[in-house]
């Protein structure tokens, strides 16, 4: 089964397209890496497979459900990460965890795992906008698989991580299907088994602007 | 059950929030009094005037300060990606829309419990239990449609100009509805014996079920891509 099957995909700002048409396939428990440069299209991909936007074309299915009608039960089973930590600077670590605890629908208890799962537990009770740069991004990290779920769609996940942090990202990819947009080609053969290279992605309407490289298919 | 649940959690947060940053009840408080300090000069309220005048001040005070408790309520968390990070889970966009307008009714309130008190010194109007009652039924609805248009503005970067030109006209009937059930309820005499606008509390009533109704419902399509 694929935990990810994209067909013909496209997304419009405006008049101009910023992806696509882009066919995507990925098996369940596939770690596949988005690369490209600045402009190419990877957060506008991701954003599209964490459910925070519609494509303009075509048909996206994630987890074997329609990306489009059934957001609610999808969003239950995916974890995303985007390019801000997304975070709620005046509570606590634990505080933001708890809140997306009660938001996922989630034991409370919850929260102090995922807070050790990324080794934050002895600031748990510093507000996020104390906490540098690379623990904001740690706890934004937890924020994402709190709630245990199959797929994570995480932009730039290594940014501003330290060696440590950048360690936990195979931890947390365990058993999960994962799609994550990065720069550090080195660091996307480690983690991922297949890689999609997005490339001038805003030029309208060129379907080969689009590349799988490595183990990953044309599309 | 769940959904009470998300919307208690996400104003629990918001006030939160707002009681250790003290950003904006300490300036919404200065502006309450400040407003009232300059109706009292611009009307030049006396003792006899001042009953008479306090609905309308009342109101006038009372959506300004919407406008601004409001405005903030969906803009800071949009550009942060927070709100996209709370839309992003199963709660519900309903839900999440409920909890920040839960918070900013409560904001308003706090921002009442300084206006009433200090009408009373400045105007000498007379603030009885319905009185705030009224005020407080009043606050509901303005919340709801206030929060449902901070989150269509905050989408826009004129969403200063465009919340007022959108609120305003729909908050015209809980001015009109509102300032006679105060003027009514300060006046001392029975509502039910009032006419019209007849029971002025029932129809504040109405508004508040019509426009939380209408704003839970749009809100989803307000706040979900």
């Amino acid at each position: 089964m694929s935990a990810i099957l994209g067909r013909c995909l496209v997304q419009r700002f405006g008049r101009q397209v910023a992806l696509g048409p882009l066919d995507l396939q990925l098996p369940v428990g596939g770690r596949l890496a988005v690369l490209g440069g600045n402009g190419a299209g990877k957060t506008t991909l991701l954003r599209l497979l964490a459910t925070a936007a519609r494509p303009a074309r075509g048909t996206l299915e994630l987890l074997g459900l329609d990306a489009g009608r059934q957001r609610d039960r999808l969003r239950a089973r995916l974890g995303y990460v985007g390019h801000q930590a997304g975070l709620q600077p005046a509570l606590t670590a634990l505080e933001n965890l708890e809140l997306f605890a009660t938001l996922h629908g989630v034991a409370a208890g919850e929260a102090r795992a995922a807070l050790a799962l990324v080794r934050l537990v002895p600031l748990a009770g510093r507000r996020a906008e104390q906490l540098s740069r690379g623990q904001q991004q740690r706890l934004a990290l937890a924020r994402a698989v709190l709630h245990r779920p199959e797929l994570l769609v995480l932009d730039e996940p290594d940014a501003s991580l330290d060696a440590e942090g950048r360690g936990l990202l195979g931890e947390l990819f365990e058993g999960r299907t994962v799609v994550m947009a990065t720069h550090d080609a080195a660091l996307a053969r480690e983690l991922c088994d297949r890689a999609l290279l997005l490339k001038a992605g805003r030029d309208a309407g060129d379907p080969w602007a689009l590349r799988v490289v490595g183990e990953g298919r044309q599309s | 059950m769940r959904f009470m649940a998300v919307a208690l959690a996400v104003a629990r947060k918001d006030l939160r929030a707002e009681l250790r940053g003290r950003e904006l009840l300490p300036a919404l408080a200065q502006f309450v009094v400040l407003a009232l300090v300059i109706a009292n000069f611009a009307f030049d309220v006396d003792l006899v005037q001042g009953p008479r005048l306090s609905p309308g001040i009342l109101w006038l005070v009372l959506v300004f300060a919407g406008l601004v408790a409001f405005g903030r309520t969906f803009a800071g968390e949009r550009e942060s990606g927070s709100l996209e990070a709370m839309l992003l889970t199963p709660a519900g966009a309903a839900a999440v829309f409920a909890g920040k307008a839960l918070a900013a009714a409560g904001l308003l309130a706090a921002c009442e419990a300084v206006l009433l008190p200090a009408m009373a010194v400045f105007l000498g109007s007379p603030i009885s239990p319905l009185v705030v009652a009224t005020v407080l039924l009043a606050t509901v609805g303005m919340a709801a449609l206030g929060c449902l248009f901070a989150a269509l503005s905050a989408q826009t970067r004129a969403r200063e100009l465009l919340l007022p030109v959108l609120a305003l006209p729909i908050w015209v009937p809980f001015v009109v509805v509102g300032g006679r059930a105060v003027q009514v309820a300060m006046s001392g005499q029975p509502l039910g014996a009032a006419s019209l606008a007849g029971q002025p509390l029932l129809v504040l009533a109405d508004f508040d079920i019509l426009f939380v109704v209408v704003a839970a419902l749009a809100a989803r399509f307000v706040l979900d891509d």
